[in-house]
């Protein structure tokens, strides 16, 4: 894991020292909230629904046992016992009181972590693959290159006041668990016919209110000018991005409106000029930041393991936990772990206190310390030997935390919607609730397969309902909470956007809907045909006839 | 910072130091329970609203916002699916329902 030097180390404290300063003038009456407003969303802390709510970088979705423990001590100490991780990897504590606030700053700046830029019209926290450096589909580890990315857009001066927020992912395996189209930048690490790192650069994808697929403007960018192609991106965006009107002042609708070919026509131009001028920094820093990402020195294990062979076979929950929770690592008697924050009936993507603890305690013991968030809103256990699986799982079942529900019906991406945010429309938790409740049942789950639930509480897309295989939209109907089905969507390297289906439901119907869509599919699907694929195949005319018909 | 809205309407903000919903009440304090609430319309509310900016000038709340009410008897509660969720917490953690938050109340 990246560690602070001490340029990292003054930012941060330095930061914390101005925000504890401006607190105290804004409590004092020093500070109207017209002028703290921008000054506190600078440091991640909004006013929420009921209260404020702090959001917490987590850099490309890596963290240690020690920051994950300090976690739980912020959820414990200052909040009300939880916490809610998120599409960007982040997480966010519901209940902070404001005085309190530069506490919590400092006691995440001496873990060396912190909040800033998570809120604001900046280049917000750069998310990754949840495996990154632990998955043997990788062509090389990105997250040397999110931590460059990190460090060159904190507080860089010129972007950070850009027309709209500005979101990066990156990737370097071919199967994209980073939802890369989707973003503003995305990267994908590429190997050339000399065997040379370089990316592909996709730009102007995004969701919200208008959802827009990236395009890719360069199919291969050598490594050493990785930085000053971005500044290029930016530079482009920052100048001619709209700022008259913030519902068109993303960079997709820059890209759409001029042109994938056009803008990245004029990118060049600007790179150009640019592209000399020291912006990349020298391969031996390259070099040093790499060093900190190197693989673990894991002991050789078997290729299987007696006792978790053994465990599965008396357990089915465990083998399913197994099947759907592990994925392969790239050295042998190793396994990734994913543990699952959608616990059937529970708040997708909250974790208590004490459930932190017990992450960072099973880190510490058998995988390195290290953590991983995923954007799907669960956690990670890296490098994890084989033969450890039964004891972790039945700590992990022991806790709430052992459901084997990962990349099944039940794992949805969920915002926190109408239970927690300003802006949504309608309530998003209890809509998974209810279909969790409804598909309770593990075999069932397992046979209906691979399928990807996506739900947002509003418009702005936070719960990625575009991408979803299945996405539910809540909306407000005259008051009332209404919610649209979309079906077909796709957040993996097949990036597809998702087609609403029909009229709205109430919170029953929705309910309903999903589970007829789920009854088509079953009964049409080919052997092996995951349910995207289906409805690839068969196009979403059966699955309206299903739903709205039989109403 | 009144929007035009017909009816009768109550007074909804945050208090600073913990961002909590707050109502204002009809001894002219701020409250997070809606049994305690002010109402009103037309000069009434006008009255009720120029109240309830001293606070906001007084550094003790913010974003002061006027709300549709519904009157039941002589209480107001507000009309809207997201005013009532503010008025009664998360509905999916009930324990942290500010009727009940009596711990969090003490700290």
């Amino acid at each position: 894991m990246y560690a602070y030097d001490k340029f990292d180390r003054s930012l941060v404290d330095i930061r914390v020292a101005e925000f504890r300063d401006q607190v105290e003038r804004r409590v004092k009456g020093d500070l109207t909230e017209e002028e703290f407003r921008p000054i506190r969303l600078m440091n991640g802390l909004y006013l929420q629904l009921h209260a404020y709510m702090l959001r917490v970088a987590v850099p490309y979705g890596t963290m240690s046992g020690d920051q994950m423990r300090r976690l739980a001590h912020i959820a414990r100490k200052y909040d009300k016992g939880y916490g809610h991780f998120t599409t960007r990897q982040n997480i966010q504590f519901n209940w902070p009181k404001l005085s309190e606030t530069p506490d919590i700053l400092a006691e995440l700046a001496d873990v060396e972590m912190h909040a800033i830029q998570t809120s604001g019209n900046c280049i917000r926290n750069v998310t990754s693959d949840q495996f990154a450096g632990a998955t043997a589909d990788e062509i090389a580890d990105p997250r040397p290159y999110a931590e460059l990315l990190r460090q060159w857009s904190s507080f860089h001066p010129e972007f950070s006041f850009l027309p709209r927020k500005f979101k990066f992912a990156i990737t370097g395996a071919d199967q994209d668990r980073a939802a890369v189209k989707w973003h503003d930048i995305g990267l994908i690490v590429r190997k050339n016919d000399a065997g040379e790192i370089g990316f592909e650069v996709i730009v102007g994808g995004g969701m919200g209110r208008t959802p827009v697929i990236g395009k890719t403007i360069r199919e291969f960018l050598p490594e050493k000018d990785f930085l000053s192609y971005q500044e290029a991106i930016l530079r482009v965006y920052n100048e001619q991005g709209r700022r008259d009107n913030k519902y068109k002042a993303r960079i997709k609708i820059l890209v759409e409106a001029m042109g994938a070919e056009e803008f990245a026509r004029q990118v060049e131009v600007e790179w150009e000029k640019i592209k000399d001028s020291h912006i990349d920094v020298p391969q031996e820093e390259v070099a040093r930041i790499q060093a900190f990402f190197q693989p673990p020195e894991l002991a050789n294990q078997d290729a299987t393991s007696a006792v978790t062979s053994e465990f599965a076979k008396k357990n089915f929950i465990f083998a399913s936990w197994l099947q759907n929770n592990t994925n392969a690592h790239k050295v042998q008697g190793y396994v990734n772990i994913t543990i699952s924050l959608k616990p059937h009936g529970g708040i997708p993507g909250d974790a208590s206190a004490e459930q932190m603890d017990l992450v960072a305690a099973l880190s510490d013991e058998y995988s390195q310390s290290e953590i991983r968030v995923s954007h799907e809103q669960n956690l990670i256990l890296p490098h994890v030997a084989l033969k450890d699986l039964p004891a972790i799982w039945a700590d992990l079942d022991e806790a709430g935390l052992g459901t084997a529900n990962v990349g099944l019906l039940t794992d949805m991406i969920v915002c926190p919607g109408l239970d927690y945010c300003a802006l949504a429309n309608a309530r998003s938790i209890p809509i998974a609730q209810a279909i969790t409740k409804r598909f309770d049942d593990m075999k069932r789950l397992q046979d209906i397969g691979p399928i990807k639930v996506k739900m947002s509480g509003c418009i702005n897309a936070c719960g990625h309902h575009h991408a979803g295989h299945i996405g539910i939209l809540g909306v407000d109907r005259k008051g009332q909470e209404m919610y649209q089905l979309l079906l077909g969507g796709s957040g993996a390297e097949d990036a597809t956007k998702a087609a609403i289906l029909g009229p709205g439901f109430d919170e029953h119907g929705i309910v309903d809907a999903l589970e007829k869509v789920v009854a088509v599919y079953l009964g049409v699907r080919e052997d092996g045909e995951e349910f995207l694929s289906t409805y690839r195949r068969i196009g979403a005319q059966v699955f309206k006839e299903a739903v709205y018909d039989a109403a | 910072m009144a929007k035009k809205i017909k009816g009768p309407q109550m007074i909804l903000a945050n208090r600073l130091d913990d961002g909590r919903v707050v109502f204002f009440t009809k001894d002219g304090g701020w409250n997070s329970d809606t049994v305690f609430a002010a109402y009103g319309e037309g000069e009434t509310l006008e009255a009720l609203l120029v109240e309830a900016d001293k606070s906001a000038a007084n550094n003790l709340i913010v974003g002061t916002e006027l709300i549709g009410a519904t009157i039941d008897g002589d209480q107001a509660y507000p009309s809207h699916i997201k005013h009532i969720m503010q008025a009664k917490g998360p509905s999916v953690r009930a324990d942290l329902g500010y009727q009940v938050s009596a711990d969090w109340e003490r700290r």
